[in-house]
């Protein structure tokens, strides 16, 4: 058990010629209190902080955890979407005769089949359930067919006739914000334009004594999530519309549901079902699929199932946002930075999704403008961020919501700012990282929980850059492979920004100490359904296993928003202490009555109550809970929390908004093939400050999850476009790192308190995949000279970098 | 490029009719014959079924000879190594007699796919699969190996370097014959082997090239009597480089040899341009980086020293 | 099309069907025999969620037709634990190493694992990491699913911890 700790450094060690198992260090930095925590201590934690077995891990183990798929199809029709074969076109007519005559065809809906709003988005609803007039990407909804049989239901597709007139269409948004360019939606292609303006840019480019000019592109990635989008709607005999499928925004679903079907809010349940992963590609798909089931089971008064195929999913679902990204960044010769301008071409696809704005500072767009110039103290830095339409698939949601993309150009560009100043990768971050007291670029003021610099170090010494970095340099006598390390750093939010951005928890206790916990967030493998009840647990004193998780259904739990921006832990757990302390109250009345002493002596902890300062005296929690239900005291507590208010000002981009943020450093190993342009990563390094690990495992398992994210967009993802045309629609085309792929990974965790998370946690959800990619990216350009800007960076890429750069290095 | 609406929409299931399971080579023949033209052979299935699936092939019956006696087996008789037709990827990768006379087919039937695909999907499947990147076509190629095809007919011996007519089109015709025995020289003592191959990762994916050298050197080890090099995908089909081997045999070892021989590759091979693979330019390049590579390593193996 | 016999055993139980021919193995064990722990993930061999075991080798399902199974034994994710619930070593392991987040890759990573260990009982890292090649998995890095098969590989016979 451990004891709380001001400063925490945690290790894990992968060995692979020993046996080592985990050790748990503690390098102090502060007074360290090592008390070792028995039952009966105060003040200290059980339960946060442990790393307890996964609530869901037996089933999953088992196979009998059940995924969207595995309920039985009994019963339901099987819904189908007739899909644009042009990016950009006009409908001109359709017939379905022939289509609603075929045997076991029970319905096909056009655009006025409707009943409510046509027009679904996470934030906008600019996105057709059926397209009426004309269609904006390859794979737009043309038509909706449910059938008895899938069989009947894609025969169907095929026989519905759609008259299209192509328009000309346009791919990249630099081209679209042309004056002449084809226009996809009425109001135009420019999104929305967001500026930052902080101190006097030109000034700062005087004082600068390098000027540093570059420009990195990066692709389009798809979530490759291992189980494919599902839903099920079900009409029930109220006249509610039940939906149901694996889904990180219950709340959103039905928000957008509601709206299609053109009934109040509460006419429409949505229930979430565990998904087999969504990265944030589950934040709005399954409102796509969502209003198209509901609209089917509408008009055919029957339950309708809508599964897509692999290729359905890379087709349809959302994105992350390819970018153009300008950065000129100049530099005193004594390595600090003084001027900052990016430019950002975001490109959003054919519809909204997450990108543009929800005020001050939610949406993916807003969000890439705030994090552009990254962890570093600058005092002028100007931001130009364009989001603009395109007739290609749409950017959402994707781990990191617009950071990963500028990390790729402000760790790179740091790192060549670096080179030239003769300065070290490191030294140069030392230098310029936010400490606490710093100022981000939105003039926000860090006033706790910054242990950005600490990561730094904490990594470095787990990856022994040091000693590596005399190491680098050809490793074999053909001169063929040689060794470069790479560093990247990051930071990255808790919340989301918006002004809405707050959420509930209901906690039920009942006599015999067994609990129910009410929340509206998700579980997509991140361990939402063991960390949650591990807070409520241990703000309660009883054990995880008396918490009973019960399933997101926004009829049952309250408002939570959706599972994203790495909100989970810290807003939920607020929630959930507020609503556990609630009942708490009660409880320790309840004792104290019983025990007869004042309830500010008692301690609820591992199902008992107990005099503090007598702990031989005790009731168990089970008592006390009967004793409340005896005396009407209540034992529902209600929680409702919301972070400190955001702030941003739409001229300036300046104020506060995202309330905390987690901070990492990573470090890779790789080795290049100089002839080939091959890479592998031979060692990597990840230090995470979080505030509080409220599950240590668990939150390893996201660190090294990310950092395989992180590692595959640098060497191997990348959507591949024709003409708008998706190429790799596959998994055997898109690919991500398998094993093979993927080295070990030191983990390091590090705790510097969160003073408004539960027990000091701030997110962790999205921070591990992006320092990962230009950590390696990094590494690639010590190792071979070449310096890629436009991802991957695959062989190919690799080769040519070393090219272009004259040759690999000759030492 | 044109579209079609398999192109957007995709099904779950499989179109055939019939599966049919023989216990003997002439049910087998008898079945293709009696369905005449609407049968079709399949083995492990990894590619059949997946065509089917994406209606990139349409047949009425599948005939599956996994169940046929004999076809299982790697033997060596005298100096020739037998694969029967239902030798799977991981068998082949795991003989100690492949890995030992024909080291090259191991590491090849090694790297396709994964595990699973492995142990299911036949060398013999991967051959008639007549992909240009095959990755039991390549190395069996420059073995020299020629295949045992069955039909109603009788059986007749295509060498390997007459099996590929273009890319997805061989010698046999799988509505009418079975290809039941792959046959090839077992590597001897003078001769040496390399296999490489490059990826865009380590697992469950295609070659961006693959290259498999075999080469003979005199007793003195001085002379490179004779040099197979297959490589793919550089051609719609299955490659050797008969310049290259032409320009190898009776020269020297040595290194300008090998750069002779990397140049000769790169002029002869004609690689074509992949939005997703990669570009005909950098599979050129990489020709060169291969053959000078696979050459090295295989006159090492054969004992000859360069200086 | 018309149906036929199909004999075969599923976890240890003889199964007597008349099926389609046009049936793949992945759908017979979901949809026929309710064994829903096999996963379909991408139906063409790439993503290795519907990996099963077919007389002991390690296949994709969702490649295979149901009939290929004739006479042989399939075991599934749901035959591996005993009849008294009592966990195989790599169950047990993927739980308390951590090895398990959305879940989806591991019936496969596990079966991939159990093949390995019947036939290598030592590997080596590098030995665990080819055999899970074929699994794809989005969520674990594949760090801690690595440290479970090794943990199973190190037990050799020790009751595990229920």
């Amino acid at each position: 058990m451990n004891a709380p700790f001001d400063l925490i450094l945690r290790e894990h060690a992968m060995n692979e010629k020993s046996e080592k198992k985990k050790k748990v260090k503690t390098l102090t930095k502060e007074r360290v209190d090592l008390q070792k925590l028995s039952r009966i201590m105060s003040g200290g934690l059980s339960l946060a902080g442990q790393s307890a077995v996964r609530t869901d891990a037996r089933r999953k183990v088992t196979g009998t955890q059940l995924y969207g798929a595995d309920y039985a199809p009994d019963g339901f029709l099987h819904g189908k979407i007739l899909r644009s074969p042009h990016p950009h076109a006009l409908i001109k007519s359709i017939n379905s005769d022939k289509a609603r005559a075929l045997p076991g065809v029970v319905a096909v809906l056009t655009a006025k089949d409707i009943p409510g709003r046509n027009g679904f988005g996470a934030i906008i609803p600019d996105q057709p359930v059926i397209c009426e007039d004309k269609v904006r990407f390859v794979g737009d909804g043309v038509a909706l067919v449910a059938a008895e049989t899938e069989k009947a239901a894609q025969e169907a597709l095929s026989l519905i006739e759609v008259d299209y007139e192509p328009l000309p269409a346009v791919f990249d948004p630099r081209e679209a914000l042309k004056k002449d360019a084809p226009k996809i939606h009425e109001k135009g292609n420019l999104l929305s334009y967001n500026k930052l303006r902080k101190g006097d840019l030109d000034k700062g480019f005087v004082q600068a004594e390098v000027v540093l000019e570059r420009t990195y592109q990066v692709p389009f990635l798809d979530h490759a999530y291992l189980e494919p989008d599902i839903c099920m709607a079900v009409p029930q005999q109220d006249g509610v519309m039940l939906v149901e499928g694996p889904m990180q925004a219950p709340f959103t679903v039905r928000r957008n549901i509601n709206a299609v079907l053109g009934v109040p809010i509460n006419r429409v349940r949505v229930r979430q079902i565990p998904m087999g992963g969504g990265f944030g590609g589950k934040e709005d798909s399954p409102i796509d699929l969502g209003c198209r089931a509901a609209v089917l089971a509408y008009r055919t008064g029957r339950p309708v199932r809508m599964s897509l195929e692999r290729e359905e999913v890379v087709l349809q679902t959302c994105k992350r946002h390819p970018m153009i990204m300008k950065v000129k960044i100049g530099a005193k010769k004594n390595g600090s930075l003084v001027a900052f301008h990016g430019v950002i071409y975001d490109e959003q696809g054919a519809y909204a999704s997450l990108g543009p704005i929800i005020p001050p500072a939610g949406g993916s767009h807003i969000h890439s403008m705030i994090m552009m110039a990254g962890p570093y103290e600058i005092p002028n830095v100007h931001v130009d961020a364009y989001l603009v339409y395109t007739n290609h698939p749409y950017g959402g949601a994707m781990r990191g919501f617009g950071a990963p993309q500028v990390h790729i150009a402000h760790e790179q560009i740091i790192d060549e700012l670096a080179v030239q100043l003769g300065m070290s990768p490191l030294d140069i971050r030392r230098k310029n990282g936010f400490r606490k007291g710093s100022a981000t670029a939105t003039g926000q003021v860090l006033d706790q929980s910054v242990g950005l610099l600490d990561s730094l170090e904490a990594c470095a010494k787990r990856f022994d850059w040091d000693r590596k970095y005399k190491n680098r340099g050809y490793v074999d006598e053909q001169r063929t492979k040689r060794r470069g390390l790479g560093v990247g750093m990051g930071w990255y939010r808790t919340s989301i920004g918006t002004g809405g951005d707050a959420c509930g928890a209901n906690v039920h206790v009942h006599e015999d100490g067994s609990v129910l916990l009410f929340t509206g967030i998700t579980e997509m493998g991140q361990g939402s359904y063991t960390v949650l009840p591990q807070i409520c647990a241990e703000e309660l004193g009883v054990c995880l296993e008396d918490v009973r998780y019960v399933t997101p259904d926004t009829d049952i739990v309250p408002e939570a928003g959706p599972t994203v921006g790495s909100r989970s832990t810290t807003l939920m757990g607020n929630a959930i202490i507020l609503a556990a302390r609630q009942v708490k109250k009660s409880i320790l009345e309840a004792a104290s009555e019983i025990l007869a002493v004042p309830a500010d002596r008692l301690e609820a902890r591992d199902r008992n109550i107990f005099d503090r300062e007598a702990p031989g005296r005790g009731i168990t929690f089970k008592e006390a809970a009967a004793k409340c239900m005896a005396t009407g005291k209540r034992l529902i507590g209600q929680g409702w929390w919301a972070p400190p208010t955001p702030s941003l000002d739409p001229e300036t981009g300046q104020g506060n908004p995202y309330f905390v943020y987690t901070y990492a450093t990573h470090m890779a190993e790789v080795i290049v093939d100089v002839e080939t342009g091959e890479v592998a990563i031979t060692d990597y390094a990840a230090a995470f400050d979080v505030g509080k690990a409220i599950n240590p495992r668990a939150l390893e398992g996201q660190i090294e999850g990310g950092v395989a994210m992180g590692m595959g967009y640098a060497l191997m993802e990348k959507i591949v476009t024709e003409a708008g045309y998706i190429q790799n629609l596959s998994l055997r085309n898109y690919l991500i790192p398998t094993a093979l792929d993927v080295p070990g990974i030191k983990s390091v965790i590090i705790e510097v308190e969160n003073k408004y998370g539960p027990y000091g946690a701030k997110g962790i959800g999205e921070m591990p995949n992006i320092p990962a990619t230009p950590a390696i990216l990094n590494a690639i350009s010590d190792a071979c000279g070449g310096r890629i800007r436009t991802l991957p960076a695959d062989s190919e890429s690799v080769f040519r970098a070393i090219q272009e750069a004259g040759g690999p290095p000759d030492k | 490029m044109s579209y079609q609406f398999k192109d957007f929409h995709w099904a779950k299931d499989i179109r055939i009719n019939n599966y049919l399971m023989p216990r003997t080579l002439d049910e087998a023949l008898g079945f293709l014959e009696e369905y005449q033209g609407k049968a079709q052979v399949v083995a492990g299935g990894t590619d059949v079924i997946s065509q089917l699936r994406h209606r990139d092939l349409e047949v009425e019956t599948l005939v599956d000879i996994t169940r046929l006696p004999d076809m299982d087996g790697i033997r060596q008789d005298g100096d020739m190594v037998t694969l029967g037709a239902c030798v799977t990827h991981a068998q082949t990768a795991l003989s100690p007699l492949v890995r030992e006379k024909a080291a090259i087919l191991a590491k090849g039937a090694g790297s396709l796919g994964s595990p699973q695909i492995r142990n299911i999907a036949t060398v013999a499947g991967n051959l008639v699969s007549g992909h240009p990147a095959a990755d039991t076509s390549i190395p069996l190629l420059a073995l020299n190996a020629s295949v045992l095809i069955a039909s109603k007919e009788g059986q007749r011996v295509v060498p390997l370097t007459e099996f590929f007519f273009d890319k997805g089109r061989t010698a046999i015709d799988c509505r009418k014959e079975i290809l039941i025995q792959i046959k090839f020289p077992a590597m001897q003592s003078n001769q040496g082997c390399c296999h490489l191959r490059l990826s865009k990762r380590r697992s469950l994916t295609i070659a961006i090239l693959v290259l498999a050298a075999v080469v003979k050197v005199d007793p003195q080890k001085k002379i490179i009597q004779e040099a197979a090099i297959a490589l793919g995908p550089v051609a719609p089909t299955p490659f050797r480089a008969v310049e290259t081997e032409a320009l190898l045999a009776g020269a020297p070892v040595c290194r300008e040899t090998i750069e002779r021989a990397s140049k000769c590759a790169y002029a002869e091979a004609k690689p074509i341009d992949s939005a997703v693979w990669g570009s005909a330019e950098y599979k050129g390049e990489m020709v060169k980086v291969f053959v000078k590579r696979g050459l090295e390593n295989a006159l090492i193996e054969a004992g000859a020293f360069i200086d | 099309m018309k149906k036929v016999g199909l004999s075969f055993n599923v976890n240890g139980k003889e199964v007597d069907l008349e099926i389609h021919p046009n049936t793949m193995l992945v759908d017979l064990l979901r949809d026929t025999l309710r064994l829903t722990g096999t996963k379909e993930g991408c139906r063409e061999g790439e993503c290795g969620a519907c990996t099963v075991l077919l007389d002991g080798l390690a296949v994709n399902s969702c490649l295979i037709p149901a009939l290929k199974a004739q006479g042989k034994s399939v075991v599934t994710i749901e035959g591996l634990a005993e009849a008294d619930g009592q966990l195989d070593s790599l169950q047990q392991y993927f739980m308390t190493e951590g090895a398990v987040q959305c879940g989806f890759c591991t019936p496969g990573m596990i079966l991939n694992a159990k093949s390995l260990l019947e036939r290598i009982p030592d590997p080596d890292e590098q030995e665990i990491r080819h055999a899970i090649s074929g699994v794809l998995c989005r969520c674990t890095g594949y760090q801690k699913i690595v440290d479970a098969i090794k943990a199973a590989r190190n037990d050799k016979g020790q009751t595990p911890q229920g």
